[in-house]
Parts: C-alpha cells; structure tokens; sequence
C-alpha cells in the first residue's frame, strides 16, 4: 500500500514526533508507515484521516498486486 | 493508547533486577544451609516476587504499546516461546535419560526465564528493525542503550565480587565476569553509535 502520509506531514510543518503525539503512537510506527513498511489498522488509518480531515483514499491507495 | 513512559519502564526494571540480585544473593545461601522446612520454601521462593514484578511491568508494557509495537512484542514473544520450548523439550529428554544429572536439570530450569527474556529482547530488536525502528530503541523515549549495558555490567561485576568473597574460587565467578565484560564491550559500542547518532540532524 502507498501513502501520502510524509507529504501530508511535511505541508504542516510536523515532525515524526509531533504526528506520533497527535495519533497517539511511537515516532518509530509513524517511521515505518511513511516508509511503506508497515501498512496501518483501519482504526489508525481512520485516525489519520481525521487528522488530516482527507479521506481515506486521498492518503492511502493500493500497491502492486 | 497512552504510551508507556519508557525511561520509567528501564529504571522499573533495572530496580527489579537490583532486589532480585541482593534477595538471591542474601537469601539462597540460607536454603541449603537451613533444615527447617518452612524456612526451606520462604527462602528457595524469596527471588520469585522481583521477577513477578517485571512481568508485571513487561505486561503494562506491551498493553500501552501502539499496534506496530505490540506486533514486534508478539514476534518476539513467538520466537522466545519457540526457543524456549524446544531447550526444555531436549532437557526433559536428556534427564529422563539420565544423561542429565538432577542438579543440572535443576540450573537448566533456573535459566529458562533469563533465555526466555534474552530471546525475545533480541527477536523482538530484529522485528523491530525489520520495520525500520531501531534494535534496541534509542529515541528520546528511552534510556539509551549504552546506559543499560553499563548498568548491567556494575550488578554483573557486583555480584561477581559478591559470589568471589564467599566462595572463593567458585566457577560461577568466572561466567559471571564473562558476562560483565560483554556487557562492558557493548555498553562502548552503543556509546559511540549514540554520539554519531547525536550528531544526525532529526529526520
């Protein structure tokens, strides 16, 4: 899954850790989504939305099968 | 989920370890000495309540942990179950073979905790880096792995003197500085990876 999570970051001005603060969870797991390595929970994912007040979709699209 | 306040969590754990450390060592001498049999199983099972006390605390742990952090947890818990299982598994057959002699059996049982801790520490520092964190967490969350390694070695050398004075030339001393010494090897390592580290502009 591809994202748009460091764009999103980056337009705001935020560090890793001031999202992680946000969204309740480690720099390391904001790290690891940014990067691709890790694909979030929906409930995360849903959180990051909000955030971001951007749809789901707007942030997260699928990878190659 | 709230995020557990990490640095508390090592000085929980280190603290654990120092009352396991003094309890065994004050206390254990006192089991093989003593014939009175109440005295026996207050004495054989005083280290059990520190160690109760880090399960305790590992458990919170992993509980205010996010999701990426729990999965970690869960590889590493995995892994040292695997492990763990499969050198008990061997030491029951090796016993009930009577290759194993009783006391050994009784030390390989001793140490199926601390290689359960040791295991899972280091599967769950590789899952971790899997997903780009690192091994042994060095953020400002944490107290910096050069801190615990040191730590580690003052109680491994503390107990090693310990064990010197009032047994003289028992070899548990010699494993016990073995292990100090690799502790003090890697508490410079990490030493100098986190002064290169401190230097790194934040991502």
């Amino acid at each position: 899954m591809n994202n748009h999570l460091r764009r999103l970051r980056e337009l705001r001005s935020w560090s890793q850790g001031d999202l992680a603060e946000q969204l309740e969870v480690s720099r390391q797991t904001i790290n690891a989504i940014e990067t691709g390595k890790y694909d979030p929970s929906l409930p995360l994912a849903f959180r990051i939305a909000k955030l971001f007040r951007q749809p789901i979709e707007a942030i997260f699209e699928p990878g190659k099968e | 989920m709230a995020r557990d306040n990490r640095r508390s969590y090592d000085l929980r754990i280190m603290l654990a370890m120092v009352v396991y450390v003094v309890v065994f060592m004050s206390v254990w001498p006192t089991v093989r000495s003593t014939s009175e049999p109440l005295v026996k199983l207050a004495c054989a099972l005083a280290p059990v309540p520190p160690l109760l006390y880090v399960l305790w605390v590992m458990a919170l742990r992993i509980l205010r942990s996010d999701e990426l952090q729990q999965r970690t947890h869960l590889i590493g818990l995995g892994v040292a179950t695997l492990v763990v299982s499969i050198v008990s598994i061997v030491a029951g057959f090796l016993a009930a073979a009577e290759l194993l002699a009783l006391d050994t059996t009784s030390i390989i049982l001793v140490w199926i905790f601390p290689l359960l801790i040791i295991v899972y520490s280091v599967a769950r520092g590789y899952a971790a880096r899997r997903y780009g964190g690192s091994a042994l967490c060095d953020d400002d969350e944490r107290m910096p792995a050069w801190q615990r390694f040191a730590f580690g070695a003052g109680v491994s050398l503390f107990l090693a003197a310990f064990v010197f004075l009032r047994s003289g030339g028992n070899p548990a001393v010699d494993v016990i500085v073995a292990m100090a010494l690799v502790q003090i090897i890697a508490a410079i390592f990490f030493r100098l990876r986190y002064v290169r580290a401190q230097r790194r502009p934040p991502p």
